[in-house]
């Protein structure tokens, strides 16, 4: 299973700016009832400051483990995480999560959630309420501050969830899929205001997905994935020019980048099939 | 809206209370030409007349009260020490795994029989009624909560780690309020269980309100009191279940 | 030896005692000492709380009387009979209501909202109706597990896949096969789970009108020992009670959970 590429392992290269976080050598195993699987193994990547970088992968690679590892939530993983030279261990706070699933709580109205790691830092009311606004103007949520989270729909709930997250003012935004169980048409639009918002603040972004078009449609970079065990197959530079819209889609340049990026997933993604069969298979010899 | 959806809507409902009307005029008639004995079973009619008598006679409001006084003393016990009992099994695993399973059964055992108990702990009174109330009424408050507190969605207490929340920002914060409205459906249930066996008993040790109210009817041989009585409590009950029902699905709503 | 016991696969011998174990049986052992404290500190009126061995004493001699048994069965008599009227009644009115959209919505809510009435309340009129034996008794069972049971078949007729019963049709079974093939097995679970519920009420039904007018049953001797100050014995007949409840029970949550796994 040979990897062909030069450009697998980030070489130190001259940069006019340190790395903001670096990821050496992850690796991890979990134990299942089949046995030891190996999720993540030799992972190493930088991320600079202000860059939009996409982890892209198929399902099983481990990008939800890495998305877990680097946010802090999970130990037992070889290898180190550091932030701005600080070895992280545990959740860090110049890191800001956005997770897949649907995560606004659903007992507070739009401002409350938005304003909710403001009151964890013991903000006064006030003060709180006027920050969280700018916030929910900058995911285009204006107007529905006193809405509830079952009042909007799943586009905007995730959008509610980026601007909790953007109101810590994380140095590093970790976002795992936030745009998974949308339809198509508004992760595009939503992906215009995403890209709206890190170049006006100039946000240093980590995007899981396993969507080649988002990945490509938002990043400066793309780290593309194998399957289990996972590793970095391949970092693509996209040089699209910024700012960018959803436009872009359209273009030829990034047809090419797509089709380039499938061609390395699609082996990828093929393992995956067979794999899942296998186990099927298996379980079911079990059981018989 | 058309006549026939209208129709649709109302014909149900209507039909439902109708057949009970016609009920009630069957037995009318059958006992005015002695089909039924009128001393097992009163003229509806004389039951709808006495209606009136026993809410004058009888001070069905100061009994309403009592009643009602009973059931809220056992209600705010069963959830004070309910919820923290509950909050007490969801943090401690030891406990939760050696208890939980004897609250479960004390959910389902008969506690109520223990009255004659409660009478000599604590005297033909209001506090025997309210204590038993409360006993009876405290295991679904528990279980609940527990359920609740740990059915708390996993991505909502990874987003309070990732805010590098402290346990108590962490329990206030996030697994309270996601636990509430289950847990307001174990206050309804111990509610509910409280008042059926403060009822229940006032009409068994011939002490209270509304309860003890159809006892001295029935000892009074005042049939058509007695049964009126009983539609009474019957209205009440269903009201009192009615509105915790409505209360519970706007706190959920709102949740 | 240990080289053989690995071998062998033998269990440590501690593996009984877990943590859990040890914690309720500290509890247990708590509860104890505190009521033996009591008992002798004559903080209470004498034989409010009787010390442990009077009632020990008091348990042996009533597991031991003749009477106890021939009560008992009166009691299990009565429950059974009540269970079974209520049980059949609200079988057919849970499976009319669940079958029948109109219907349901003309009569349900009442079944509804009269469910978690007291019960008890109905006993005068179950007197007058069924006379002072165990036919009050019996109807009192009976009235108490109807609405439990009939709400439970209902919904468990609705919440039937509609699916299953198309398939049945595209095979064209018949009413019978229908009934016995798709029906049945798919009330198993609703219809054992409503008469859990059923049996947890109906004893209560029973027992509470026993402990109001009877000269028989269970019920009758909580009542009698209760009017003869006999606390040693009160708690013994309640101790007996609730352990042969609880059993009750948990027997036949566990045939409901063997329904269960069908389901699943």
């Amino acid at each position: 299973m040979a990897v062909a590429s030069t450009s697998n392992r980030v070489v130190p290269v001259a940069q006019a700016a340190p790395a903001i976080l670096t990821v050496d050598d992850i690796a991890m195993q979990f134990a299942t009832d089949e046995g030891d699987i190996t999720a993540l193994d030799d992972v190493s990547f930088r991320v600079m400051p202000s860059e939009f970088l996409a982890v892209i992968g198929p399902s099983g690679c481990g990008k939800s483990t890495l998305f877990n590892i680097i946010g802090g939530l999970l130990s037992g993983y070889r290898g180190r995480v550091s932030v701005g030279g600080e070895t992280i261990s545990g959740p860090h706070s110049s890191i800001g999560m956005v997770f897949q699933e649907e995560s606004t709580f659903p007992w507070r109205n739009v401002i409350d959630n938005v304003a909710f790691p403001l009151e964890i830092a013991g903000m006064p009311r006030r003060e709180r309420i006027a920050r969280a606004r700018r916030f929910v103007a900058l995911v285009g949520l204006d107007g529905f501050e006193k809405r509830y989270p079952s009042e909007l729909s799943g586009g905007m709930r995730q959008r509610v969830s980026m601007a909790r997250t953007l109101a810590s003012e994380p140095k590093i935004l970790l976002m795992d899929e936030p745009f998974a169980a949308l339809d198509e048409q508004t992760r595009l639009l939503l992906g215009d205001k995403v890209l709206q918002i890190q170049q006006q603040l100039k946000q240093t972004t980590l995007l899981i997905t396993h969507n080649i078009t988002e990945a490509v449609q938002l990043a400066d970079r793309i780290l593309v994935m194998t399957f289990r065990p996972g590793r970095v197959k391949r970092i693509v530079d996209i040089k699209l020019p910024r700012p960018r819209t959803s436009e872009i889609v359209s273009s030829e340049a990034f047809g090419r980048y797509v089709a380039q990026i499938w061609n390395d997933l699609r082996e990828e993604a093929s393992r995956g099939l067979i794999d899942d069969e296998a186990r099927a298979l298996h379980a079911g010899e079990h059981k018989a | 809206m058309s006549v026939a959806v209208t129709a649709r809507r109302w014909l149900p409902p209507t039909v439902g209370l109708g057949s009970f009307v016609l009920v009630l005029v069957a037995v009318e008639i059958l006992i005015r030409i002695g089909a039924i004995n009128r001393f097992i079973v009163p003229l509806p009619s004389d039951i709808a007349k006495s209606f009136a008598r026993v809410v004058i006679e009888e001070d069905i409001a100061h009994r309403f009260l009592l009643t009602a006084w009973e059931c809220l003393a056992a209600g705010v016990l069963l959830t004070v020490v309910g919820v923290a009992f509950g909050v007490l099994l969801h943090h401690v695993r030891l406990i939760r795994l050696a208890c939980e399973t004897w609250v479960a059964a004390m959910a389902s055992a008969p506690l109520v029989l223990a009255y004659p108990l409660f009478l000599v702990l604590f005297g033909r009174s209001a506090l025997s009624i309210i204590m038993l109330a409360f006993i009876a009424g405290l295991a679904p408050v528990i279980l609940k909560t527990v359920e609740g507190l740990s059915a708390t969605r996993r991505v909502l207490v990874d987003v309070g780690r990732s805010f590098k929340l402290s346990p108590a920002q962490q329990f206030w914060k996030i697994l309270f309020p996601s636990a509430l409205p289950t847990i307001f459906v174990g206050i309804r249930l111990g509610l509910i269980f409280a008042l059926i066996n403060v009822v229940g008993v006032e009409f068994l040790i011939n002490f209270g309100g509304l309860g003890q109210l159809i006892n001295e009817l029935a000892e009074r041989y005042d049939l058509p009191g007695t049964y009126a009585a009983i539609c009474f409590v019957i209205l009440v009950s269903v009201l009192f279940f009615a509105t915790t029902e409505r209360i519970e699905r706007w706190l959920r709503s709102t949740a | 030896m240990a080289e053989i016991d690995r071998l062998i696969g033998a269990r440590p011998a501690r593996s009984w005692l877990t943590p859990v174990v040890r914690l309720r049986a500290a509890i247990v052992l708590g509860v104890l000492v505190v009521w033996q404290l009591l008992a002798v500190s004559r903080l209470f009126y004498s034989d409010v709380v009787p010390t442990l061995n009077t009632v020990a004493e008091a348990l042996a001699k009533l597991l031991a009387s003749g009477d106890f048994y021939w009560n008992l069965w009166v009691t299990i008599d009565e429950i059974a009979l009540g269970l079974a009227i209520g049980g059949v009644c609200g079988l057919i009115a849970g499976l009319i209501i669940g079958g029948n959209k109109f219907v349901a919505a003309a009569f349900e809510r009442y079944l509804y909202y009269l469910g978690p009435t007291p019960k008890i309340i109905f006993f005068p009129v179950m007197i007058m109706w069924f006379g002072t034996g165990a036919g009050s008794k019996i109807a009192m069972g009976a009235v108490s597990c109807f609405f439990p049971i009939a709400l439970n078949v209902a919904a468990g007729m609705r919440q039937i896949d509609g699916v299953l019963i198309k398939v049945g049709r595209s095979f064209r079974a018949n009413p019978w096969q229908m009934a016995t093939k798709i029906y049945m097995p798919a009330l198993c679970y609703p219809i054992v789970n409503g008469l859990r519920l059923g049996l947890g009420v109906a004893l209560i039904g029973t027992l509470l009108a026993e402990t109001k007018l009877s000269n028989r049953g269970i019920g009758f001797l909580v009542i009698q020992a209760y009017a003869n100050f006999d606390m040693p014995r009160m708690y013994a007949i309640l101790i007996a009670l609730f352990v042969l409840a609880i059993g009750a029970n948990a027997l036949v949550a566990r045939a409901g959970g063997l329904a269960d796994i069908k389901h699943k």
